[in-house]
């Protein structure tokens, strides 16, 4: 890695910084700007004891001091502050506690997406128009086009209540299994359906068939020439993934009950427990930034020819 | 073909390492096999925001903490199945001595040798600390003001150096005034509001969100809470009534996914469950006819209008008092074109009851008869209007009678011509939704046109509180046994008053009266505003000490709350839940409370 290199990556640091800091400031303040508030209730509490709730949580000053606070809190302490509506538990912890469960579930799901799908999608792009290949298409066209929702409800139906082999529940044990199937799924039969025509757009190019020409044995072609060059769209998709994975993770952690953010993040806002919106929104964003930062250094590693500026 | 068979079998294992991966490395048990006799769980709801006892004010927490803790009284079970309040940690539920001021003083005896769940002695010292606290404008806690009935509350609401009426002489003595003599103070005593905290303890403001800093004095013990998935509670052995807790351990897991609850309740994971998918009722009403439960609760579905709403023609020509009698009068016989029978039975569906009055069904009146059943003027049906199926065509002529009246109707077409349009705001909800379009459907059958306007929840509280709506979906669930808890809301400074009454326009309307001398009360008010009749009215029922009289003044507000027809009642709530049949020895109070303490579990 050049200097050249090495300045790109800081330029990119500096407008991911940049870019979290302007997603603060609008959710700041279009949040306060929703009606309604983090006490409001069915049961009206009384004028004194909104006074006094406004007061602890520094609501009674005004809005742009409210948010220069808010600002140097997380720059200098790392204080996200705590949360209106789950009394006594700093945003921080709870954020810290979904994100164990939910980074668990997005990364196997990741993990397990990409696997099955290059190895699928080589597999179909060499079984080209024969039976394999046909009924890989079919599947993965399924799966693209059916969302998670009602995936998970019939994974549900089928392994919970009519045969009873895996728990409904995300916090059992092997409670992860079906929320981990059900988000992979669509990322899965993607990744499949593009490594299948960028394998076979690269399996007709000149170099390879050179390759064979000089007798190259048939596994080293495959996977020492075609599957890397084939793997750069599957990298350029890594971002998107994972967007996916963070939004279609709230829906799937509410089907299965996971105890991840996903859910934290949706009763936020339904609550307006501003702490939690913020630390959520925060988090979601820093997340979404990094991963494409790696995923644009990543095609670096993988294609040499392209430049990084 | 062979090809493809491999093929497939590659795909097979390929998944199967993948999610066996998945697994963290841990054996999947069988969901059925984590039930085993000795131990019960269930899913009321997701994670609680709080189970400290003073702040909560939901009744998912109240279910945890009344298992939790134990505060003077507690509700119990008799043998043929009766509730009834009895004393806990206080040795008796003593009566009330009156004061020459009009207050009362109630003086109650810890039972010897309670101790909290670190061995440290329960003092009657905890007691004052922790109504004091949960009492405190500081705290602002939801259900403060159910101190209200306590000398001295409104007092320290203006003043924080100032303290409840209460005492401790010595550490097992309790000694307590209250303004007047309260007739549901037991209940209030068996209320989480009321239950004891030690002052060391939540000197820790994180003190109830972890297992090792949560000191209770209850049943049971907090064993274990992992945050958004699963509390658990163990049996407390060292609470005084341990012998007759039968279950040991309680797994209460936190899901707010009605169809996920569903799914654990159906293989049998979860024993009881406290929601249920609006579309299913019907038919698991039909598969599981004996752990389908539906019990009374005290609350009431209703519509409300907002008073500042105009309904009259442009051209009407009426003005101030007459314009709100013709108003009165409209907004009345709109409410007697529902056909309730049929929103609950075929879109609510949930066993719920047709209301005919505000304060709902489950209140006792004065005499401990339904008080809704003493409601209303008329000798033939209870409450305000006769909700029988019979009488809807009835209700529904004099109806179109009245509002003919004020409104152009076409003959031919059977519809009125110059009614304004109204909107009808509701919070965004499957269920809210069936029954708004149903009135819908009801009016535009007549030539009334109501658009519906959906708001997300928090927003629609907004809206409905600063008056800004002309027609809402409401409903109000009673904390206590008293039917005053359905009347105060409306006073004009009531931040519950979403009716508007005594604000806006109405706030000068010279139209209600008050004649209070026929019980002995020197109030006669003719013509005067909302505020000189009702609010007086309301203050006089709090101040009433003698019990049949106040009976009868709250029938009076129910009178003129219903003679607005700013309200318009639909059913009578009901609590909804699955328990299996192997569940015996549970119960759930009319504040929906639910106890496991007493069960067991037989497989």
């Amino acid at each position: 890695m050049n200097t050249k290199n090495l300045v790109y990556i800081l330029k990119r640091l500096g407008l991911a910084l940049l870019t979290v800091w302007i997603v603060i400031t609008v959710t700041f303040f279009v949040m306060h700007a929703v009606p309604g508030g983090p006490f409001l209730s069915e049961k009206a509490i009384s004028e004194s004891a909104m006074r006094a709730l406004e007061a602890k949580y520094g609501m009674d000053k005004p809005l742009f001091v409210q948010y220069l606070t808010y600002l140097k809190d997380i720059v200098t302490r790392f204080d996200f502050g705590p949360s209106l509506k789950q009394r006594g538990r700093m945003v921080i912890d709870i954020i810290g506690d979904g994100m164990k469960t939910s980074v668990r579930l997005g990364l196997i799901a990741a993990v397990l997406a990409l696997a099955v799908g290059v190895v699928l999608g080589a597999f179909a792009a060499l079984r080209r128009n024969k039976v394999a290949d046909k009924i890989i298409m079919v599947i993965t066209t399924a799966f693209v086009s059916m969302p998670s929702f009602i995936m998970g409800a019939l994974l549900l139906i089928l392994f919970v209540i009519k045969l009873r082999v895996l728990p409904g529940n995300g916090a059992a044990q092997g409670g992860l299994v079906l929320p981990i199937i059900t988000l992979s799924l669509y990322p899965m039969a993607y990744i499949t359906r593009l490594t299948r025509s960028s394998m076979l757009d690269v399996l007709g190019q000149d170099y390879i068939r050179t390759a064979r020409a000089k007798g190259v044995a048939k596994g080293k072609i495959i996977f020492g020439h075609a599957m890397k060059n084939s793997l750069i769209p599957v990298i350029t998709y890594f971002g998107p993934m994972l967007a996916y994975i963070v939004t279609g993770s709230i829906v799937v952690e509410q089907i299965f009950a996971v105890p991840g953010i996903g859910r934290a993040f949706v009763s936020s806002i339904i609550n307006r427990d501003y702490p939690m919106i913020m630390g959520t929104t925060i988090m979601l964003a820093t997340l979404i930034v990094v991963m494409n930062l790696v995923s644009d250094v990543l095609y670096k590693v993988v294609d040499p020819r392209i430049k990084l500026d | 073909m062979k090809k493809v068979l491999a093929m497939l079998m590659t795909v097979v294992l390929v998944l199967a390492v993948f999610t066996a991966c998945g697994k963290g490395g841990g054996k999947t048990d069988p969901a059925k096999t984590d039930t085993q006799v000795g131990e019960l769980n269930v899913c009321l709801a997701s994670e609680p925001d709080t189970i400290d006892p003073a702040l909560n004010s939901a009744v998912d927490g109240a279910t945890l903490i009344t298992h939790l803790f134990s505060g003077l009284a507690k509700w119990s079970q008799s043998d043929d199945g009766a509730l009834k309040i009895e004393a806990d940690a206080a040795e008796e539920l003593t009566e009330g001595v009156p004061n020459d001021d009009g207050t009362v003083t109630y003086t109650y005896t810890l039972r010897d040798g309670m101790t909290w769940s670190d061995g440290k002695a329960l003092t009657a010292g905890d007691f004052v600390f922790a109504w004091n606290r949960a009492a405190s404008a500081d705290l602002a806690a939801d259900y403060g003001y159910m101190f209200d009935v306590v000398d001295g509350y409104a007092e320290m609401q203006e003043d924080t150096s100032k303290t409840l009426n209460v005492s401790a002489p010595d550490d097992r003595t309790i000694e307590v005034t209250l303004v007047t003599d309260v007739p549901y103070w037991n209940e209030l005593l068996a209320f989480p509001a009321y239950f004891p905290v030690r002052e060391d303890v939540v000197a820790d403001e994180a003190w109830a969100t972890d297992p090792s800093t949560y000191i209770c004095n209850g049943a049971y013990k907090l064993a274990s809470w992992t945050h958004n998935s699963v509390i658990t509670l163990e049996k407390n052995e060292s609470y005084y009534d341990a012998a007759s807790v039968t279950m040991p351990k309680i797994n209460f897991y936190l899901s707010d996914d009605a169809n996920n609850m569903l799914a654990n309740f159906k293989n049998g994971t979860w024993q009881l469950i406290d929601d249920i998918p609006t579309n299913e009722i019907a038919t698991l009403k039909e598969e599981y006819p004996d752990e389908f439960k539906v019990t009374g609760q005290i609350g009431t579905y209703y519509v409300c209008w907002n008073i500042n709403e105009e309904l009259l023609p442009a051209d009407s020509g009426l003005t101030g008092v007459e314009a709100e009698t013709a108003r009165e009068e409209i907004r009345k016989a709109i409410g007697l074109l529902f056909d309730r029978n049929y929103i609950v039975e075929d879109v609510a569906q949930g066993g719920q009851v047709p209301a005919s009055s505000f304060v709902a069904m489950g209140l006792t009146d004065a005499d401990d008869s339904e008080f809704y059943k003493n409601a209303g003027s008329s000798a033939d049906y209870d409450g305000y209007y006769d909700v029988s199926v019979d009488a809807q065509e009835s209700n529904y002529n004099t109806a179109i009678e009245t509002l003919k009246k004020y409104y152009k109707y076409d003959e031919a077409s059977q519809k009125f011509t110059n009614f304004p349009t109204i909107t009808y705001l509701y919070n965004t909800s499957e269920g809210h939704k069936a029954i708004g379009e149903y009135l819908q459907s009801a009016l535009a059958a007549i030539g009334i046109n109501m658009n519906m306007e959906n708001q997300e929840w928090n927003t629609f509280l907004n809206t409905r509180k600063s008056g800004d709506y002309s027609v809402a979906r409401n409903g109000w669930l009673a904390d206590y046994n008293d039917p005053i808890s359905f009347l105060d809301m409306w006073t004009t400074a009531s931040g519950n008053n979403d009716v508007q009454f005594g604000k806006g326009d109405n706030a000068s309307l010279k139209h209600y009266s008050l004649d209070l001398t026929g019980y002995g009360i020197d109030v006669n008010v003719k013509d005067g505003t909302w505020a000189e009749t009702f609010d007086v009215l309301i203050a006089k029922i709090k101040t009433c000490t003698d019990n049949d009289v106040r009976y009868k003044l709250m029938h009076l507000a129910e009178d003129m709350l219903m003679d607005t027809g700013c309200l318009c009642p639909l059913y009578f709530y009901t609590d909804l839940f699955m328990i299996d049949d192997s569940v015996e020895g549970f119960f759930s109070n009319p504040l929906g409370f639910k106890y496991f303490m007493y069960t067991t579990v037989t497989e």
